[in-house]
């Protein structure tokens, strides 16, 4: 499995160095100096502000489709997310989602209630999916948390992730429909990616984003077989082998019950990492616990 | 920080040359970012986006890391303040915030300047810093040897009448 947390973007040492001169210096390294992760938490939004505007983004494996590591050309129709409690942070020192610490928040903004979104939205230019536009105050929003519920109404209802397309191989397509009821709520840090997100200045707009990493359940034909996105998928031939009449159309429940043990746990331990903020990995706290 | 050295200053008598050599003698703090992915595999040829502290939307420096998922950089001490690297590769990313402190300025007798430095600190040489603060006596005294040899061979070379 794709194992997307880095373990550590860590800086090990600072040390002195001597240009233009040959002559060694001494090699001592000075004494550690731990930071300060003491933190003052204020969550109410004050001051000058201005927009910020939440999306939710499945990436260009949503919106164009992509191969899986078993040769399956995934489209996808639709694929809804479910998602609440949607909270922008801003946090000094920043959250590091892999460091094992809470939130502490400086300022933050939520949305209020349940949103479900269709990541498969517009074509392949489109923008990520707007969620929600808060007034929030000025600073720098460097972390986003959300979980995901069971949706309340709508196609999903009942579900947190709900994905409909057709699957080909070998000139043979099924339609296939996935819908998952586990409840997942996921922490994380700043954006990572090709732009710096959540910087807000007074009377402008910024965007945070959340990021849903699909090909970490299907895993990545264009990947080398050995690459860990692909040895820690799950693929969809064993979707495939649950297909009726031509068709796959499974629950949680379903595939508990048709998946071998080990592409079920399989199945469970990807869905903590589906959740991004951009590149940038988060810390899932819900599913993990149980 | 910053001071010029006359390479007299080793000890050994020279001779005066007519084209004066100085080298210039700098104290710096160099940062070494190790990136690894969850599996202890380092990020290889991984790119790297430095932001100084009071501007995370400017990339103060870019680069990648070596075979062993190491970058070096050297903060600017006037920017203090928390400093970011970003790391990247293949859809994988992740930020690591570094507080930068001030730096004195180096003594004139060139004992190590006093730092605050902030950040954590490993006991594995920088790979920057290794080849220089890591030689032996007799390593320096070789080296140091070499270049006063080097000296006084263009001394005189330069100091030879013409024939």
């Amino acid at each position: 499995m794709q194992h997307i947390s880095l373990k550590a973007v860590t800086a090990i040492a600072l040390g002195t160095l001597s240009l233009g001169m040959l002559s060694g210096c001494g090699g001592e390294s000075p004494a550690p100096t731990a930071p300060d992760t003491s933190a003052e938490t204020t969550v109410t939004p004050s001051g000058e502000g201005g927009t910020l505007i939440i999306r939710a983004n499945g990436e260009d494996f949503v919106r164009e489709g992509f191969t899986t590591k078993d040769g399956w050309e995934i489209e996808f129709d639709n694929v809804f997310v479910s998602l609440a409690d949607i909270t922008a942070a801003q946090t000094d020192p920043p959250f590091d989602p892999e460091a094992g610490t809470e939130l502490q928040a400086k300022a933050e903004v939520k949305v209020k209630g349940t949103q479900v979104v269709d990541l498969a939205e517009g074509d392949a230019s489109a923008e990520p999916i707007p969620v929600a536009e808060l007034e929030a105050p000025a600073g720098r929003f460097n972390a986003l948390a959300w979980r995901m519920v069971p949706a309340d109404s709508g196609p999903a209802e009942g579900y947190t992730i709900w994905m409909q397309g057709t699957a080909t191989k070998d000139s043979e397509t099924v339609p296939f429909t996935i819908k998952v009821n586990e409840e997942l709520a996921f922490t994380c840090g700043d954006f990572v990616g090709d732009d710096r997100k959540g910087i807000l200045t007074a009377g402008n707009t910024a965007d945070l984003e959340a990021t849903f990493h699909f090909d970490h359940l299907f895993g990545d034909g264009g990947a080398p077989a050995a690459d860990s996105i692909n040895t820690g998928a799950l693929g969809f031939d064993p979707l495939f082998a649950l297909a009726k009449g031509g068709v796959v159309d499974v629950d949680s429940a379903a595939l508990q019950a048709g998946l071998s043990e080990a592409d079920y746990t399989t199945f469970l331990s990807i869905l903590p990492s589906l959740g991004h903020v951009g590149e940038g990995h988060c810390e899932e706290v819900q599913l993990t616990s149980l | 920080m910053t001071g010029a050295l006359a390479l007299g200053m080793v000890g050994w008598g020279l001779p005066v040359l007519a084209h004066g050599l100085t080298l210039d003698h700098r104290w710096v703090n160099s940062v070494e970012v190790q990136a690894t992915f969850e599996t202890g595999e380092p990020m290889v040829q991984a790119q790297v986006l430095v932001y100084a502290a009071g501007n995370p939307s400017e990339v103060w420096q870019q680069g990648t890391t070596d075979d062993q998922g190491r970058f070096s950089f050297v903060p600017d001490a006037t920017l203090p303040g928390n400093w970011e690297v970003m790391v990247r590769q293949a859809g994988h990313g992740a930020i690591a915030t570094i507080p930068v402190g001030t730096v004195s300025t180096a003594p004139a007798n060139g004992s190590k300047p006093d730092m605050t430095p902030g950040v954590e600190v490993g006991s594995a040489p920088n790979s920057l810093i290794s080849p220089i603060t890591n030689l032996s006596p007799v390593q320096r005294g070789i080296t140091i040897g070499s270049v006063i040899w080097g000296l006084i061979g263009t001394g005189l070379f330069f100091a030879r009448g013409k024939r």
